[in-house]
């Protein structure tokens, strides 16, 4: 993508008397100038984002653009350069561990459960940062996890290895959401899953919000993302091209046609 | 700067080292290439094939022991008298004797999965040193003395300085032919076995015979060296081929680097060296003897494997400055290479794959239950259903990857149920895979390679000695088309396992074109893609269709299916609930129902 196309395409002009959305004062996270490079490959340039309290915040952009580099990148699973300010502090250089801690959740691409373990030692392991701070009341969120996905439940005793791709989403979700995180970040989400449980997915990310969890979503159904969304931001190449509020790039003529498409009827009962 | 040049420069140190270095230096250096030449064998069983082996001084042993039998016997039965000639004849029998036993050997361990197969190793390995010490004609524990130095165009390679030469000229022939063997079509093949079976079966790989290749070929370097070992010492006792010599090459192999070919030098040489090193040293600062190298060397190995889990190897290669490294790329493809033959497409609308009710039980589970459907030349067919319906594990058995408990697979007319997927993907079925499952280390260039495995001919020889290299381009040239054909031209050489994982999933349909076959069959090609993705991804499978190939897809999306394909069949708890043209199917109340939604 050009640089005229950036300049362009901001869907939130840089004018100097609109103030610039990094100021948001009860931001959750807010990144500065976010820069990862493998090798000599730089896959993620400059990038600057932030999720107010209680929003959920989209990033939408081709394969390759970065979208999980960033999220790792903000997760300390991978180094970068760069400012990460979560939940009113500055990490200097994120780490996984302190990151988790702090109340920060992400649930990868590829699920990465626990697949010899049941599904409810997967959920307990989930709450292992606050029982090691001593925090016993983790069963009152157990339960919350259970009502919000009955099948888990229902399979409680099952091991990880053998839930269906729908379920495994779920069991991902659930376990992020046992360490109660500030911030939720989830990796397409609705990656393998059939359209039905997609849905439910959606409804689920909604649901959240209403619970006050804050959420930061890489998804490829990309007009329902916009649909549940606050604010999104477009990653193309490494950086941010363009951002605006959900529903204003949603009708973004250029977004449409580089990432919604206008025949798109079964992806829009998605977010329904 | 080119490498080639350090190795120019390593060689001519080599040549110069007897003349500078006293001979208790250049004895140490003998050593170096003699273990060096088992570590190398061990990379390619170990590091490359991910099978561990502790047994290789066993053949080690077997290779001294043959030739001291051969060389030293009084008297030889008629039929072998031969070989005591020499100690060149009596090598050719040593490496002939231990590939039998390494065939014999590998058939049965080589099966064995995970621990068992080390424990295997350990089992052979202890038989044979015991058998060494054991056997009267191999002069029990005193062992055989008196062996003959090898002579070489009428040179007594009598002394250290003169076998360094025959040593070291015959560890560099081993290095570059195993490098050589891995940079090719079977090297592929091998470097595939850790990690990738299931998905090098499914391109058509003989992955057991891969196995036994490098099993072999680990044997032999192993007996070479033992050979060369007995001739230096003119004397063999078991004690060298034992179970903690085992162990110590697989250290040699850890320090340097178990996957890196040149770490079996750098391995060989700091264990050879540190042990002498501690051995002088240690008595001196604790002030009694004893054998406190051991303790030292074991903390410094754990030590070593925190900070260096790869070796050393592969962190000097990280200290190297990125203009060398650029050279260190992949194969680059060469563009005029010839086109391989190609299959002849069935005419279209004749029957491809058919599975006629075709029942699998786990258990007491029933995942697919009566599930028929047919698949047409020049038809894409999609297979849709809730999560847990069932889908994969049809394809699963459609390509022999499962076998189906009751009912029928025919392929073309013919019953492929029973036959592994191996064999299906000879008779043109080629797949992706639902968990992408590629070779992450590996160039995306040659992860596709792999697919174009059962359109190449040349052997394991060739390979080694670069015969093939014709081939071999042909090869890559068509891997690249097939990249260039989906998108991903760009990223050739950038390791498969950095692209995203959109982009990997279409590295596993270019795979699968590269096998030429007249039936794809994709398990969720468009997930986690995103729209233009989408479309280019529509637009190749509608020019495959109008080739003539046959096409089945799983996959969720239905913006995607309903638009591209010419029929869909509906699975919902291990049985078809519906099958039709798109616009139907998306009528129908049942589908509606169990997997679109929509009736609320």
């Amino acid at each position: 993508m050009s640089s005229a196309m950036i300049n362009t395409a901001m869907a939130v002009p840089a004018a100097p008397n609109v103030q610039p959305r990094n100021l948001v004062s009860d931001a959750v996270l807010e990144i500065r100038d976010l820069s990862v490079a493998y090798g000599k490959v730089e896959a993620l340039s400059n990038a600057s984002l932030s999720v107010g309290k209680g929003q959920i915040v989209t990033v939408i952009g081709p394969n390759g653009a970065g979208k999980t580099t960033l999220l790792s990148a903000i997760m300390g699973v991978l180094g970068s350069r760069g400012q990460v300010h979560f939940d009113g502090s500055l990490e200097g250089l994120p780490e996984v561990e302190v990151m988790v801690a702090r109340g920060l959740g992400l649930v990868p691409e590829k699920r990465e459960l626990f697949t010899s373990m049941s599904v409810a030692d997967n959920l307990l392991l989930g709450a292992f940062q606050r029982h090691r701070r001593g925090e016993r009341d983790y069963s009152a969120t157990l339960k919350e996890v259970y009502d919000l996905f009955p099948r888990l439940w229902e399979r409680r005793e099952q091991l990880a290895a053998t839930l269906s791709g729908g379920e495994r989403q779920m069991l991902a979700v659930g376990r992020a959401l046992m360490a109660k995180p500030k911030l939720l970040m989830l990796d397409e989400p609705s990656l393998g899953l059939a359209p039905l449980i997609t849905r439910e997915i959606f409804r689920i990310i909604s649901a959240l919000r209403e619970q006050g969890v804050s959420i930061l979503l890489v998804e490829q159904n990309a007009r329902a993302a916009l649909r549940v969304a606050d604010y999104a931001y477009v990653l193309e190449t490494g950086q941010i091209a363009m951002q605006g509020p959900a529903k204003q790039l949603a009708d973004d003529p250029r977004v449409i046609e580089a990432y919604l498409g206008l025949a798109s009827k079964h992806q829009e009962m998605l977010a329904t | 700067m080119n490498p080639r040049y350090l190795l120019l420069a390593l060689v001519l140190i080599l040549g110069l080292a007897p003349l500078a270095l006293p001979p208790y230096y250049v004895t140490l250096l003998n050593y170096i290439g003699l273990y060096a030449l088992v570590v190398l064998g061990l990379v390619l069983l170990t590091g490359v094939g991910g099978m561990t082996s502790f047994g290789q001084a066993a053949f080690v042993g077997l290779g001294a022991y043959t030739s001291a039998y051969l060389t030293t016997a009084e008297q030889l039965p008629a039929w072998l008298a031969w070989a005591g000639s020499s100690p060149w004849l009596s090598l050719l029998v040593g490496v002939i004797l231990t590939a039998s036993v390494a065939l014999l050997l590998g058939a049965l361990t080589l099966k064995l999965s995970g621990h068992y197969l080390p424990l295997g190793t350990i089992a052979w390995g202890l038989s044979l040193y015991y058998l060494f010490g054991t056997l009267e004609s191999l002069g029990g524990h005193t062992g055989v003395s008196g062996l003959p130095s090898i002579s070489l165009f009428g040179l007594l390679l009598d002394k250290g300085e003169k076998i360094f030469y025959l040593i070291w000229v015959i560890l560099l022939v081993a290095i570059v032919i195993t490098q050589n063997l891995l940079n090719s079509r079977e090297g592929r093949a091998i470097r595939a076995l850790k990690g990738g079976q299931l998905m090098a079966e499914s391109m058509g790989v003989n992955t057991f015979r891969s196995k036994m290749v490098i099993f072999v070929i680990s044997a032999v370097f192993a007996a070479i060296s033992g050979w060369l070992y007995a001739h230096t010492q003119r004397f063999v006792n078991p004690t060298p081929f034992g179970l903690n010599m085992g162990i110590d090459y697989l250290f040699m192999a850890l320090i340097g680097g178990v996957s890196s070919v040149w770490g079996a030098l750098l391995g060989a040489g700091i264990l050879t060296m540190l042990k002498q090193w501690l051995q002088d040293l240690l008595p001196h600062l604790l002030g009694n003897t004893g054998n406190y190298e051991t303790i030292v060397f074991g903390v410094l190995i754990v030590l070593l494997m925190q900070r260096a889990p790869g070796g050393l190897w592969p962190m000097l290669v990280g200290w190297l400055p990125a203009r060398w490294k650029m050279r260190r790329a992949a194969p680059a493809v060469d563009l005029n290479a010839a086109a391989l033959p190609r299959r002849e497409l069935p005419a279209h609308g004749q029957k491809i794959l058919e599975a006629l009710h075709v029942t699998k039980r786990f258990g007491g589970l029933v995942a697919n239950n009566d599930m028929s459907l047919a698949v047409h030349s020049g038809e894409i067919l999609a297979l849709i259903g809730p999560n847990g319906a069932g889908k994969s594990t049809l394809f699963n058995q459609l390509s022999g990857v499962d076998t189906p408990t009751s009912g029928d697979v025919l392929f073309m007319g013919r019953k492929v149920n029973g036959l592994s997927s191996r064999q299906v993907a000879h008779m043109g079925l080629s797949r992706t895979f639902q968990h992408v499952k590629l070779l992450p280390e590996m160039s995306v260039l040659e992860n596709v390679a792999i697919g174009a495995h059962l359109r190449g001919r040349q052997g394991v020889m060739a390979a080694a000695l670069h015969l093939e290299r014709r081939e071999e381009a042909e090869l890559l040239n068509e891997a690249r088309r097939q990249l260039e054909r989906v998108g991903l031209g760009d990223c050739l050489y950038e390791q498969a396992g950095s692209l995203a994982l959109g982009q990997q999933r279409i590295l596993e349909i270019a795979r699968a074109l590269c096998a030429d076959p007249c039936l794809l069959l994709l398990d969720e090609p468009a997930a986690g893609l995103r729209l233009k993705e989408k479309e280019a991804l529509g637009v190749l499978l509608s020019r495959l269709r109008s080739e003539g190939m046959a096409i089945l897809l799983v996959e969720h999306d239905m913006d995607f299916v309903m638009g591209l394909v010419d029929r869909v069949v509906v699975m919902e708890f291990g049985q078809r609930i519906a099958q039709g043209l798109p616009e139907d199917v998306q009528k129908d109340p049942a589908v509606l129902e169990a997997y679109l939604g929509g009736v609320e």
